[in-house]
């Protein structure tokens, strides 16, 4: 597990990561969201050691980051980019063999990713040749070298393809089955939802949110859809609810006193049929746009 | 030590020192680069072919075609017998010429190359346009003893007792003066290459590392290794390719010269030149890290004029004050670095220089390369991941890491 304590950076008189803590679990996929500027990169560079830590710590397996223990950790950084001018086989075996493989060893490694990602025959390219999908693909294969005992990711979606999508979530998805802690960030919420088990939100370079994709949706106040057979106008005259919307025979309401909702729907039965009533859960996207208002 | 890294990497598969990849792949990438071979082949090219120039210059024999009328005849005749005592390299033939119309004729079809006939007071060697050099100097010189010769038994008396007392000899304490001459060529030569490799690996260096900032590939290395060792690297196998391209010039350029007449001087070029590649190896180390540091400062390729202006200015003075110092200036300059890394080789060149001054302006060169490799590697380090815009040296000095 790596854990994330009370991480703190300051450019100047900006703080850009305030005190930030979470953690992500083994084998379980965490997103990182955030407006742009929110401060997932600067986090996410201190989790690698690329950039100084002012306040607080980096924990994995329970103790103190080492830069052995980074060595081991799979890395893509935002703005990505290899050599343009090197062929793609050379430069990925130097990547991993600067992160301890031996030559032999990490030529095989690299060609066996390069064939699952369909550029098995393209070893000898330079990457500048790659079209934009295809040096994205080398992209990860980089950071998946050698096999990594955690991968942090920052934005690994942002300009993939559909197809290159569900080949890099398969491959995550992969990594943690086998019981590796994934972080990564993004933009895209809808992806993050379908993926994630854990969801940490950075706005202002605090965490405003963190926890399961259900305890975020769970947590608030909870929201219940009331259809009725006849006019639902009477739902204003009960206490302890507040009414969000009324349209006819439908009400949306939030429950202000726990109980209450037993109260309404006991009501009512006996004022006529009811057709459905719901809890409904906020989408990711609402409790985001909450959560960094 | 390497072979041994390879075995075990071969065997087993344990790891290389990081600083021994990132030079290998330095060398490498670079050693493939078409560019670059292109490059190292035209310098040789250019070098062989001076050479070559300059050797069949000085073997070949600049054959003349001198016209005579009947008044001058005589004189052309013993001008073709002496001039190759005057000058070995020019051969004259003496055509005769009816009167000065032919001769005329004669010049403006190239018959002749010139035409010598008496005029009052003294000869004239007329040619159709351009003057013609040996020519002059060998029609000069026999003229003037037979002359000379004449007017003196006129007197009766000799040349030789006219000119007794009249010789002025030159000496010099220190060499000769052929050897001054070709101490000086050879001090230029020093002079340029270490400016020219300087100029080329540095800025060479200071854009690949901009390279890696930009495009962030600095993140993943970092992550993985020390930026010592990618400095480290990143140095040593600039300094690598250097010192093999400066290898390749001066074999190219000593090998041709053995062919030419100045190959008595090899032996005594032999030492300076040693000497050469020794202060050439530490100057330009401790010019590599502040290439390197002037690259980090640099976000994107275009900043790479701004953070180097103060190395390139740097560059210059070196090869100036490389070629123009002399005297105390050039003995004060030959021991300070990182100037003294050219003008020391050339003073060693000249000759004069005390067994120990080398070694002294050496040692003070090493250590100021260890200091520029010190302050170099903290500036870089500092610089390298900051993003967003150029860093000031300032900036990169006081960043926290």
């Amino acid at each position: 597990m790596l854990e994330i304590r009370e991480l703190t950076r300051r450019f100047g008189d900006n703080t850009a990561v305030d005190h930030v803590s979470f953690e992500v679990p083994a084998g379980q996929m965490t997103g990182f969201v955030g407006a742009n500027g929110a401060g997932k990169t600067t986090t996410m560079r201190m989790v690698m050691g690329v950039l100084g830590i002012n306040e607080g710590e980096v924990l994995w397996q329970g103790s103190p980051i080492t830069r052995l223990d980074r060595r081991t950790f799979g890395y893509m950084p935002e703005e990505r980019g290899l050599y343009p001018k090197q062929p793609i086989l050379d430069q990925l075996v130097y990547v991993a063999q600067l992160k301890g493989m031996g030559r032999v060893e990490a030529r095989a490694q690299v060609q066996e990713l390069l064939e699952r990602f369909g550029l098995g025959g393209r070893t000898k390219d330079h990457l500048e040749k790659l079209s934009l999908g295809n040096q994205q693909r080398v992209q990860i294969i980089a950071s998946v070298l050698p096999k990594p005992v955690a991968l942090i990711l920052d934005e690994p979606f942002s300009g993939l393809d559909p197809i290159a999508v569900d080949s890099m979530v398969d491959l995550l998805r992969e990594y943690t089955r086998d019981g590796i802690p994934v972080l990564f960030s993004s933009h895209q919420l809808d992806l993050v939802e379908r993926l994630c088990d854990r969801l940490v939100v950075l706005a202002n370079g605090r965490r405003v949110a963190a926890g399961t994709v259900t305890e975020l949706r769970d947590a608030g106040v909870p929201r219940f859809r009331l259809v009725l057979g006849g006019d639902a106008g009477w739902v204003r005259d009960q206490s302890g609810l507040d009414v969000l919307d009324l349209d006819g025979t439908t009400a949306l309401v939030e429950v202000r006193d726990d109980g209450a909702e037993q109260q309404l729907i006991a009501e009512a039965t006996r004022r006529g049929s009811v057709h459905e009533f719901v809890r409904v859960r906020p989408a990711l996207s609402e409790i985001y746009r909450e959560a960094t208002a | 030590m390497s072979t041994a890294d390879k075995t075990t990497t071969k065997s087993n598969g344990s790891s290389e020192a990081p600083w021994l990849l990132v030079t290998r792949r330095e060398v490498v990438s670079r050693i493939t680069d078409k560019s670059f071979l292109l490059g190292t082949v035209f310098m040789v090219v250019l070098i062989a072919g001076f050479i070559g120039f300059t050797a069949w210059q000085e073997e070949r024999t600049d054959k003349v075609t001198l016209g005579a009328t009947p008044d001058s005849v005589a004189m052309a005749t013993v001008i073709e017998e002496s001039a190759p005592d005057v000058d070995d390299s020019v051969e004259v033939s003496v055509v005769e010429l009816d009167d000065e119309t032919a001769a005329e004729a004669a010049l403006l079809d190239d018959e002749v190359d010139a035409w010598l006939h008496p005029v009052e007071g003294g000869w004239e060697l007329t040619s159709e346009s351009s003057e013609q050099d040996s020519l002059t100097d060998v029609v000069s010189t026999v003229v003037r003893q037979q002359v000379l010769t004449d007017n003196a038994a006129g007197v009766g008396s000799t040349v030789q007792e006219l000119e007794a007392g009249s010789d002025v000899s030159t000496a010099f304490l220190r060499g000769d003066a052929e050897r001054a001459a070709v101490a000086e060529v050879v001090g230029f030569v020093f002079v340029f290459l270490f400016y020219f490799a300087a100029l080329v690996f540095g800025m060479q260096l200071a854009s690949s590392v901009i390279e890696e900032k930009q495009s962030r590939i600095v993140e993943i290395i970092a992550a993985a290794i020390p930026l010592r060792h990618l400095l480290a690297g990143k140095v040593l196998g600039n300094t690598a390719l250097a010192v093999i391209q400066l290898l390749v010039y001066l074999v190219v350029g000593l090998v041709g010269i053995s062919f030419t007449s100045y190959k008595s001087y090899l032996p005594a070029l032999s030492g300076p030149t040693a000497w050469f590649i020794g202060f050439f190896l530490a100057g330009f180390v401790a010019l590599a890290c502040l290439w390197a540091v002037a690259g980090s400062l640099a976000s994107r390729t275009e900043d790479l004029q701004a953070t180097s202006t103060p190395l390139t200015m740097l560059m210059l003075a070196m090869f100036f004050g490389g070629l123009s110092l002399d005297g105390r200036g050039q003995v004060i300059a030959s021991f300070i670095p990182p100037v003294s890394a050219v003008v020391m080789p050339k003073r060693i060149l000249a000759g004069g220089v005390e067994w120990w001054e080398p070694l002294v302006a050496l040692g003070l060169l090493a250590a100021f390369a260890a200091v520029t490799v010190w302050v170099g590697e903290k500036l870089y380090r500092r610089a390298l991941l900051q993003t967003g815009g150029r860093v000031t040296l300032r900036q990169a000095w006081s960043a926290a890491e």
